[in-house]
């Protein structure tokens, strides 16, 4: 529940203008904010003006788009603040021939516009506005153009009814409200020639488009110092069908911006009323009669039964009846009573779009009431919850890792598509974003390696040489998606990955380095394992012919299993992809599944008691073929059940001369006990001589010295 | 003899006292306890002791012997040192070693420690799949298609070539585990009641600068029971900000409006983000009483339950707690940055 920043709708406003429509006509700067703050319209930015008037950036919320003209932030300032709301009430007289006798609108997409309306002044001065009509639109950001379009603007941030005029005498024939046909275009007000599209709405003539509905005008009808009858045009609009068109051409206008917030039909025909008002009342002439109304705006009102058990209930608190009441009457809100003393009928006004149900009539209440009138209580009642395994569990690896010298990292989930490819693995689908949002890394990753080689480069950048070489890892979710065909189509893939990277040791033969680092890195994941699940749990390598990431050294890398299914992969980068990384010194990584691991825990581990008799330990070195993998010799110490040996653990491998090209010794150590006495050396001699057999006949080895 | 030993015993002790320096203290030992010294020459008047007095001169000598060893010994150590060690040099003044050891990322520890915060509150840990759908981002959050949320420039479709039936994202909120575990619960049939905090990344196609990033963390917490009010969320948040943030912290919710919460509200809390620093105002994240239709939306009724949901962001705490300048130290790892915290 963080919002991002550039959905808060904002409404520059001046001090002046909002005092218009306040009485008595004293709001200061320090009460205005805090009103509004309290009331959930902070003030973001105070500017003081050369005028004395002050311009207040209110940053409100999406649902009120009644609240984006200055009689809608006055409304709210009147109900917190006692004072009285003084609504325009435009005074007209009409003196002109009828105004369907001038014009004629044809209203073809009643569902996006649900009203339409025309009027007709005739003989207007178009000229410089008034100095209290430049004054207001200055102060809040806004040029002044002419007298006529100035007060087309102002009546839009006066009552955020947007509006349009037009030059009749530039119209030809009679308004349609339709659906734009391929291929038509139109020059619109920000001087660019708009290719329309079939799911745009436009007003047009008979000769074409003449504005984008709900948008943007036209540059050849608009209002010029030419023009002498003026049609006025106010509507309402879809908001969907008006967020699509501004969309598509980029167009962001104080009119759309209000049409996507919503535009009562109801009180269009008063907007239409103050337009035609002001005009005159700036650039004088003869107002026609009547209004050509396309559309409707009969809707019924809003009718909303609202509970005072349901609202303590939800809120906690008991506001008073007669408290309750007050509050939704200082928004307009009408409340009568109903047969049941619990519940109250109200009627929502027309410009309240945002309440239709008995839960915005709660947050109504409670907005005007205060939110800190709820206490905060001393206790709070606590179910006692037992540890859960996967907090514990990532906590562990955490810890086991940071003790061998790993830095956890935290890198972004996204990779170029050169940084994600040596990563795919054979018949792997990667999803990638809309590449207008990333366009140099869309990709998601389909695994953490590469995103710790960045982090890699980004130390030895950073010049960063640890004792112990660099050691990262990580826990994060990565992507791919498969295709089953007809059958599921295609599946979204989303696992949680660890991806350990360490330095091969430095001061090393190139072979001892990379022995040495595998190890390291095989005995981290095996310590994780361990520590997860108990002393028990073994990852077993399995060597495959084929990379799954061409990002592997082919010779030098393999698969982890545990409990027989794949856990992941391990081993050295190769030489190309360190290159594509700018990476001078080799590394060693492994990435494998999390929820795998994780399900290990708790680990399963009892204590025994200590030995009370000295053991024997003995060494024993094996040749054997380089392609002998370290499991088969276990499996032959298991295969050859020693009743007498309790343990057994690899020492080194020795390859050279003496042994021959192909060829290593394998020295391993073997641990023999008798829990009873004090074990002899001829015991363990048989034992010996038996597991010796063994690696002969199985292994094909030969005993060393 | 035993008189003999008396006195040896006095004059020793007696003399070892007056010794001022290390070599006074080597003479010492050789006069006394030497291997031709006064003690050894006592112990060789045994053999001539009658029968049955030997018992007790033995054991008398014993006495003795000891009696100077140990004396010797605590004279020798409170002379400082000195004492003859043939040992080799050792200098107590070099730097102590250590293995090396790597750190957790701080956003890991700071979730972590929020997690368990809100675990002595009894919120477990529940979790959600980054790569969402709008059906759990938006639809059931009671974000309508009509929405400015869901426009493409403000979130991460996945670019696709077919159609599907439901757009898939990266979640831009953690919102989405409130869905995920409400659905969850009902289907498995444990819940409600529910309450959960679910920690997680979250993507937004930001602009990046100095406070913004396209990927960060939030942390959602959710509560929904039988009769939960809008008094216990301020509760809530007012007792987790003094449990993490200390004594002093205050809390303040401003009213506000987010479609899945109905009365919403944005939290700040008077906090002391650093021990050198005196509590401030933090404007922190968003808050409210789980809107009806979220309820409804996953087949809850909303007359028979009630909920609380919130969600703030785990940078901004880590940032403000560390003093962190940049949010993208964050994410490149350096681990000259990473070892500092």
């Amino acid at each position: 529940m963080v919002r991002p920043s550039a959905i808060l709708p904002r409404m520059r406003t001046s001090l002046q203008w909002l005092q218009r429509y306040l009485t008595p006509a004293d709001l200061t700067v320090d009460e205005a904010d805090h009103v509004l703050t309290h009331v959930g319209f902070p003030i973001e930015e105070q500017v003081e003006l050369p005028t004395g008037d002050m311009q207040l950036d209110v940053e409100l919320t999406s649902n009120r788009g009644d609240c984006l003209c200055h009689v809608g932030l006055a409304r709210e300032i009147a109900a917190s603040t006692g004072r009285t709301l003084a609504v325009p009430t435009p005074k007209i007289s009409e003196s002109g021939p009828d105004v369907s006798s001038l014009t004629s609108v044809d209203n073809r997409v009643p569902d996006v516009c649900p009203l339409f309306t025309a009027r007709v002044i005739r003989g207007v001065r178009v000229g410089p506005s008034p100095a209290w009509l430049v004054e207001a639109l200055e102060a809040i950001g806004q040029r002044s153009i002419n007298n006529v379009v100035d007060i087309s603007n102002f009546v839009l941030f006066e009552l955020g009814h947007p509006n349009h005029t037009f030059d009749l005498d530039r119209l030809k024939g009679g308004i349609h409200v339709r659906a734009a046909t391929g291929g038509e275009t139109l020059m619109c007000l920000d001087d660019i020639e708009h290719k329309l599209h079939t799911d745009d709405v436009v007003v047009a003539d008979d000769s074409g488009p003449v504005s984008l509905a709900g948008v943007i005008g036209g540059r050849p009808t608009g209002v010029t110092e030419e023009t002498t009858n003026v049609l006025i045009e106010v509507a309402t609009w879809d908001p969907t069908r008006v967020r699509n068109t501004a969309r598509r051409h980029q167009i962001t206008t104080d009119a759309g911006h209000r049409f996507e917030r919503y535009v009562d039909a109801r009180d269009v025909e008063t907007a239409s009323r103050r337009v035609a008002e002001l005009i005159m009342e700036v650039a004088g002439g003869e107002l026609c009669s009547g209004v050509i109304m396309a559309g409707s705006a009969d809707a019924p009102r809003t009718v909303v039964d609202f509970r005072l058990s349901r609202c303590e209930h939800l809120l906690g608190i008991e506001v008073p009846r007669e408290e309750l009441v007050r509050l939704l009457t200082t928004v307009e809100i009408a409340v009568e009573e109903t047969g049941d003393p619990d519940v109250l009928r109200c009627t929502i006004p027309h410009h309240r779009h945002d309440v239709t149900r008995e839960v915005d009539l709660i947050e109504e209440v409670i907005r005007l009431h205060g939110i800190e009138h709820i206490e905060v209580a001393p206790r709070m009642e606590v179910i006692v919850r037992p540890p859960q395994s996967d907090e514990r569990a990532c906590r562990m690896i955490g810890d086991v890792l940071t003790g061998q010298g790993f830095y956890e990292t935290v890198t972004v989930s996204f990779l170029t598509e050169q940084q994600a490819r040596p990563f795919i693995a054979p018949g792997g689908r990667l999803l990638k974003v809309d590449e207008d949002r990333r366009k140099e890394n869309p990709w998601l990753r389909p695994a953490i390696i590469p995103s710790l080689l960045t982090c890699r480069k980004a130390n030895q950048d950073g010049r960063v040489h640890p004792p112990e070489g660099v050691r990262l890892f990580e826990t994060a979710s990565v992507f791919g998606e498969v295709d089953d065909g007809e059958t599921f189509g295609r599946q979204t893939l989303e696992f949680r990955n660890l991806a350990l990277l360490a330095d091969l040791p430095r001061g090393m033969k190139a072979a001892e380095a990379g022995q040495a680092g595998v190890r390291t890195i095989l005995g981290a994941v095996e310590s994780v394992a361990r520590s997860l699940g108990g002393p028990q749990v073994k990852v077993d390598v399995v060597r495959h012919d084929q990379p799954v990431w061409s990002a592997y050294d082919g010779k030098a890398w393999a698969a982890l299993h545990l409990n027989g299914a794949m856990l992941g992969t391990f081993g050295l980068i190769a030489r190309p992809t360190l290159d594509q990384w700018g990476l001078e010194e080799g590394v060693v990584c492994a990435e494998v599944n999390l929820d795998a691991l994780v399900a290990l825990f708790p680990p399963v581990s009892s204590a025994h008691p200590l030995p009370s008799f000295p053991g024997i330990e003995r060494d024993l070195s094996i040749i054997l073929d380089e392609a002998t993998p370290w499991s088969d010799v276990e499996a032959v110490i298991e295969a050859a059940r020693l009743d007498l040996m309790v343990g057994h653990e690899f020492v080194t491998t020795y390859r050279g001369k003496q042994i021959g090209a192909g060829r290593k010794s394998v020295t391993l150590r073997l641990h023999f006990r008798d829990p009873e006495r004090t074990l002899r050396h001829e015991e363990v001699d048989p034992q010996m001589e038996t597991l010796m057999g063994l690696c002969r006949e199985k292994l094909s080895a030969e005993i060393r010295g | 003899m035993l008189d003999t030993l008396n006195q040896l015993e006095q004059q020793g002790l007696a003399e070892l006292n007056s010794v001022a320096d290390a070599a006074a203290l080597e003479q010492w030992r050789i006069t006394y306890l030497g291997s031709k010294g006064r003690l050894k020459g006592a112990m060789a008047g045994l053999k001539d002791v009658p029968r049955e007095e030997k018992p007790a001169v033995g054991k008398r000598s014993n006495e003795v012997k000891r009696a100077l060893e140990s004396a010797f010994e605590s004279r020798k150590a409170t002379m400082g040192g000195g004492g003859g060690s043939s040992g080799p040099v050792i200098d107590m003044t070099e730097p102590g070693t250590a293995p090396t050891l790597g750190r957790r990322h701080i956003i890991t520890r700071v979730r972590e420690e929020l997690c368990e915060v809100f675990a002595r509150m009894g919120f477990a840990v529940a979790s959600g799949p980054e790569l969402e759908d709008d059906e759990h981002n938006f639809v059931k959050l009671n974000i309508p298609d009509s929405h400015p949320a869901r426009e493409p420039i403000d979130n991460f479709y996945v670019a696709e070539q077919g159609n599907r039936e439901r757009p898939r994202m990266l979640r831009s909120q953690t919102s989405t585990v409130q869905i995920r575990v409400l659905d969850q619960a009902l289907r498995e049939g444990w819940g409600p009641p529910v309450k959960v905090v679910a920690p997680g990344r979250v993507y937004r196609p930001d602009t990046v600068d100095a406070t913004h990033m396209y990927m960060f963390h939030q942390i959602e917490g959710l509560y929904v029971d039988r009769r939960v009010t809008m008094a216990d969320l301020k509760t809530t948040l007012f007792q987790f900000a003094r449990a993490y943030f200390g004594e002093e912290a205050e809390i303040r919710l401003r009213p506000s409006f987010f479609p899945f919460t109905e009365p919403s509200a944005e939290f700040d809390m008077k906090i002391q983000l650093r021990p050198d620093q005196p509590p401030k105002w933090v404007e922190l994240g968003g808050c409210g009483m789980v809107d009806p239709a979220v309820l409804e939306a996953v087949g809850c009724d909303p007359e028979a339950w009630t909920g609380f949901a919130f969600g703030f962001g785990i940078e901004r705490i880590a940032m403000g707690r560390y003093n962190i300048p940049d949010i993208r130290m964050l994410f490149e790892n350096d681990i000259r940055f990473l070892e500092q915290l």
